[in-house]
């Protein structure tokens, strides 16, 4: 038990904080239906994005994988809703060292849309490129390699 | 088959045997004071999971694995957290990863459902090596809430490592 612990502990022995580069193109929202309830509209956003990392240094002898994901974050205020929220739109797995030098320029894997059907109240969104390191044995721990300087505005596009 | 350990019971006397059975139920019941316990620490309904099977969490957690789970009553879970929920309706839990949040920060009625207040959170989560999100495992629902999660997965075992750690531990006691 206490060797389990030691390994565990040792894992706080890391301290890796590698850093990275992150620039989001302002954000295109176009009008769509949602999957599960066809009549209702839900505008859905577009994210295009280039990341250079170097996650490197998070790859020692525990580590198994490293779990990747960009997030976005916005607030609702305006209106009647007041929610915070925070949206994963791209993530990656690395399994190996050398595959931990990140340098992708992509769009968004997931939806990203809002619950209240639209970003019309939303003024502009923030995106953080974040690491979960994932261990053999021992606790997880989370990062973040880079975060956007300035908001990113959104952009209404008339047709698809 | 049994006739010899039958004859070795005789010989100790009954009162030996009663000792056994005795020990046998205090190791029995101490376990079960020990996973109380954590239960109550963790503010979890099951503080060690076993994963059942691979397809569950998706990021290369294989059968066996051991999770061990915490849920803070007052902590807002975050995007990238491995969580293990339980629909109401399926008898099964997942542990997925959370992909989205939306946290309430007033009272306000979100299109489609009841109120929510200040420190609801609603919640979205997808499996790893899945495509898509989770909506589909969710009956109906449109969004997770705390009361669907059963825990955070903070510390996972890989069984293997486990095992060979506490072979390691064994081999070392007996030296």
């Amino acid at each position: 038990m206490a060797l389990l612990a030691c390994i565990a502990l040792s894992s706080f022995l890391f301290t890796a904080d590698p850093k990275g580069n992150l620039s989001i193109s302002p954000v295109r929202v176009f009008p769509s239906k949602t999957n599960r309830y066809p009549r209702r509209k839900q505008e859905m956003g577009f994210v295009n994005f280039n990341i250079s990392a170097d996650l490197t240094s998070l790859f020692h002898w525990k580590t198994k994988q490293l779990f990747l994901y960009l997030e976005a974050e916005y607030q609702n205020t305006q209106g009647i809703l007041c929610v915070n929220n925070t949206v994963v739109v791209w993530d990656r797995i690395v399994r190996r060292k050398e595959d931990a030098v990140i340098n992708f320029a992509g769009k968004n894997k997931y939806a990203f849309r809002e619950i209240s059907s639209s970003f019309k109240k939303v003024p502009s969104s923030h995106y953080s490129l974040k690491y979960n390191v994932m261990p053999y044995v021992g606790v997880l721990t989370y990062g973040e390699a880079a975060r956007t300087a300035e908001a990113v505005d959104f952009v209404w596009e008339e047709h698809v | 088959m049994f006739t010899e350990e039958l004859k070795a019971f005789r010989r100790l006397g009954f009162r030996h045997v009663l000792l056994q059975v005795l020990n046998f139920a205090s190791v029995i019941a101490s376990g079960l004071m020990i996973w109380k316990g954590l239960g109550l620490l963790t503010n979890t309904e099951s503080p060690i999971v076993v994963v059942l099977s691979y397809w569950f969490h998706g990021t290369r957690f294989y059968r066996g694995d051991l999770l061990f789970l915490t849920n803070p009553a007052s902590e807002r879970y975050h995007t990238g957290d491995i969580t293990v929920y339980k629909i109401p309706g399926a008898d099964i839990p997942i542990v997925h990863r959370v992909l989205e949040t939306h946290d309430v920060s007033e009272k306000v009625k979100i299109p489609g459902l009841v109120t929510k207040y200040p420190g609801d959170q609603l919640l979205l989560t997808k499996g790893d090596n899945n495509y898509v999100d989770d909506i589909e495992l969710y009956q109906g629902l449109d969004w997770l809430e705390r009361k669907h999660i059963v825990g955070k997965n903070d510390f996972p075992q890989l069984k293997y490592a486990l095992l060979g750690i506490l072979g390691l531990l064994a081999l070392i006691q007996r030296e």
